[in-house]
């Protein structure tokens, strides 16, 4: 296989707060190839906003690696760094505070293409500005340039902020909870962009989301990472995981997950856990992290050894439980 | 040397008028008349007010505000309802100029306008406005009665205060001099003194808050326990310490040391300020576009605090005026006529506080500093909606 765009390799991260130290990522190891879709899923505080802010390159892994087409990022030299850098953007969750209220679109989306010298004069400017607002479906651009980020939607300002994205051409953009805050009915029309985009411009997308019934749509053609608690417990074809789930962590999700049709819905057995407390991140329990919770809980081996990711026979993705990998599996525990 | 000088004189006039006919001039080619001659009224008075400094950018602005009028209906194809395929962005230098020009124009009129939307904010710009005319063109119309009429050390002298007459509207004071020449010609020190050392403060206030807050550790933490050790010093008592045994000659001096010891309340709230804005998403975008600090200074964090500096701005002029006539009260600065201050301060060293003859005297500067005082902070009204987008667009 090709070298990939970017990998993470054994990335731990860590911050400190009071003299405390929280582990929020632990042992990620990731690649993204060229023109790839990767979708992150997890619960809100399991590291995957951290995950993409090191994929972005805003934020430095505190050990381990970020290998940018095999070459390690901290080896880059100051001014290929600037340039890489551009290589890797992000659309944030928030669309009300991604842009900046004291200036216009105009004004916005020209900052990066005059500081990089991405055209040469005030026409080509102005064509430039037109092109991307048509790229991102706000049309007629002549409406949108002159407003302030407080006259558009939400769903409009997030396009304003995949725009500003492109300006730089990106190799990879990190959508970060990206149509998380944008009304239902237009999440669609914006996700449908991004992957006209990805298929226009060759761009590889890392997608962060909470919601796995946005992932499997999103994520298709793609792959999925599922995340709890700072480690990825599942990865694998988006297929793979989401029609034959192997981690007893992505089959609580996935059966959380609400259908269109309300009589499957009502049907759905949820999988009870056996508690609904996620553990602090000050005290990750051991062994597998999702062991108190699991249903599957055998004692001895989940509490006492951290997993590794491995494929099986029966489920091609990568996951991390160790009966399931060792038995072929799994047995619900008898209290 | 007096650096606050204003050119206030005919050649300023002069210079006002040449200037003002550009407006007037291209007000006539668009037939924008109203614009034209305000426009070169507001020419005029800055030029005499400031001279080049302040001639030269009025014209410009009044020239840019009558083409804003005359290209309000003219069709940008930037922000026409076309199709990308069928625009054309090609434009001469000169419709470049012109559209940059209109631009400049609209933006100004939308900040004029937003300066009269809030009543209570025009009302205090019009009374700043008041005494800045007052102050500049007074002296035109008005000629200063510096010396005493009678020498009260001649045997036979006694008190020539009196009240208002049809003479002298304020009345003459204890020297027998005219009250409204000395109040035409004694705001100008002060308030330009006031003036300067908000501006000091407030420069300093917001350089070192922003280096505290960017930089962080070491400079943060000296730059912090310096503010606290200033603050916990009363400022007033200490300036009046100082004023007593360094003299100020020099207003330019007198606006630093005010500025030295009433920076760090402003400090503190701008490094809280910038705290808070850098870490918002849009400057993580411009991080990751790799815009460079500077741009994220002064074009990211920059633009969301300007109201806030500004209305800080006028509250530290406000008490710089108060600590500068309450030091020229207890004559602890040099005292130089004529100056409101030292009206007051004139009417205590000659125990005329109580004489209902001195009214006119001291009661016409200490109702001018309360007015411009008033002014002052209505002013801050309008400040905000003048800077802020979200507010300037009446949303």
């Amino acid at each position: 296989m090709s070298t990939p765009l970017l990998e993470l390799r054994d990335v731990y991260r860590s911050f400190e707060k009071d003299r405390v130290t929280i582990p929020v990522l632990q042992d990620i190891n990731l690649a993204v190839h060229e023109n790839e879709i990767l979708c992150i899923v997890g619960e809100s505080g399991c590291g995957k906003t951290t995950t993409g802010k090191i994929i972005a390159g805003l934020n430095d892994p505190s050990s381990g690696s970020v290998l940018i087409r095999g070459r390690e990022r901290a080896t880059f030299t100051k001014e290929e760094q600037s340039k890489l850098r551009r290589e890797f953007q992000i659309v944030h969750q928030d669309p009300f505070a991604s842009l900046n209220p004291a200036h216009t679109i105009e004004q916005i989306l020209s900052f990066p293409l005059k500081r990089h010298k991405l055209v040469s004069d005030r026409a080509s400017l102005r064509r430039r500005i037109w092109e991307l607002l048509t790229l991102v479906d706000l049309t007629p651009p002549g409406d949108i340039v002159n407003k302030y980020p407080h006259q558009l939607s939400g769903g409009q300002r997030q396009r304003v902020s995949i725009a500003r994205a492109l300006t730089v051409q990106p190799r990879l953009i990190v959508a970060d909870e990206a149509v998380s805050m944008v009304d239902v009915s237009i999440r669609v029309g914006i996700l449908k962009m991004l992957h006209q985009l990805r298929a226009e411009f060759g761009m590889s997308i890392v997608f962060i989301t909470h919601d796995l019934a946005l992932a499997k749509y999103f994520a298709w053609e793609g792959r999925i990472a599922v995340m709890y608690l700072g480690r990825i417990v599942e990865i694998g074809r988006t297929p793979d995981v989401i029609g034959n789930p192997a981690h007893p962590y992505t089959r609580a999700l996935l059966a959380a997950v609400p259908e269109a049709d309300p009589d499957i819905t009502r049907r759905k057995q949820p999988m009870r856990l056996r508690s609904d407390d996620i553990p602090k991140l000050t005290a990750i329990p051991r062994g597998c992290a999702f062991h108190p919770r699991c249903p599957f809980f055998v004692p001895g081996t989940c509490d006492h050894d951290v997993p590794t990711l491995a494929p099986s026979a029966e489920h091609p993705q990568e996951f991390a439980c160790t009966p399931l990998q060792q038995e072929g599996s799994l047995q619900p525990y008898a209290t | 040397m007096n650096l606050f000088a204003t050119v206030a004189s005919p050649t300023g006039l002069a210079l006002g008028v040449v200037v003002g006919i550009v407006p007037l001039v291209l007000s006539a080619y668009y037939r924008q008349w109203r614009a034209g001659l305000l426009g070169a009224l507001a020419c005029i008075m800055a030029g005499f007010g400031c001279g080049l400094i302040g001639g030269l950018p009025m014209m410009v602005v009044a020239c840019a505000v009558v083409i804003s009028y005359a290209y309000v209906n003219r069709q940008d194809p930037f922000t026409s309802r076309a199709a990308l395929s069928e625009v054309s962005f090609e434009e001469t230098r000169r419709e470049a100029f012109m559209r940059w020009m209109a631009n400049l124009g609209t933006n100004v009129r939308a900040g004029l306008n937003a300066l009269m939307r809030n009543k209570s904010g025009f009302i205090g710009f019009c009374g700043i406005m008041f005494f800045v005319i007052v102050t500049v063109f007074g002296p035109l119309f008005i000629e200063y009665e510096g010396r005493a009429r009678l020498d009260r050390r001649q045997p036979g002298a006694r008190s020539l205060l009196a009240g208002p007459s049809s003479e002298h509207p304020l009345g003459l004071d204890w020297q027998g001099r005219d009250v409204l020449s000395h109040m035409v010609y004694g705001g100008q020190r002060l308030i330009l003194t006031s003036l300067a050392a908000g501006l000091f403060a407030t420069i300093l206030a917001v350089v070192l808050g922003s280096a505290a807050a960017l930089l962080g550790r070491y400079v943060d933490s000296l730059i912090t326990t310096i503010a606290n050790f200033i603050l916990t010093i009363p400022s007033f008592p200490l300036l009046l310490v100082i004023a007593s045994i360094i003299k100020f000659d020099d207003s330019f001096a007198l606006a630093l040391l005010f500025a030295a010891l009433n920076w760090p309340v402003l400090m503190r709230a701008v490094r809280a300020q910038v705290l808070s804005l850098r870490e918002r998403d849009y400057v993580e975008a411009a991080i990751a576009l790799d815009l460079g600090l500077w741009h994220i200074i002064s074009r990211e964090v920059f633009p969301n605090m300007i109201s806030y500096i500004a209305v800080n701005y006028i509250f530290t002029v406000r008490v710089a005026m108060y600590s500068i006539v309450g030091l020229v009260f207890l004559g602890l600065v040099p005292l130089v006529e004529p100056d409101w201050g030292v009206m007051i301060f004139m009417g205590r060293q000659q125990g005329v506080l109580a004489n209902p003859l001195a009214a006119g005297m001291l009661l016409s500067p200490v109702v001018a500093i309360a007015l411009f005082q008033l002014s002052l902070v209505l002013f801050t009204r309008s400040l905000e909606e003048v800077f802020n987008p979200r507010l300037r667009s009446g949303l």
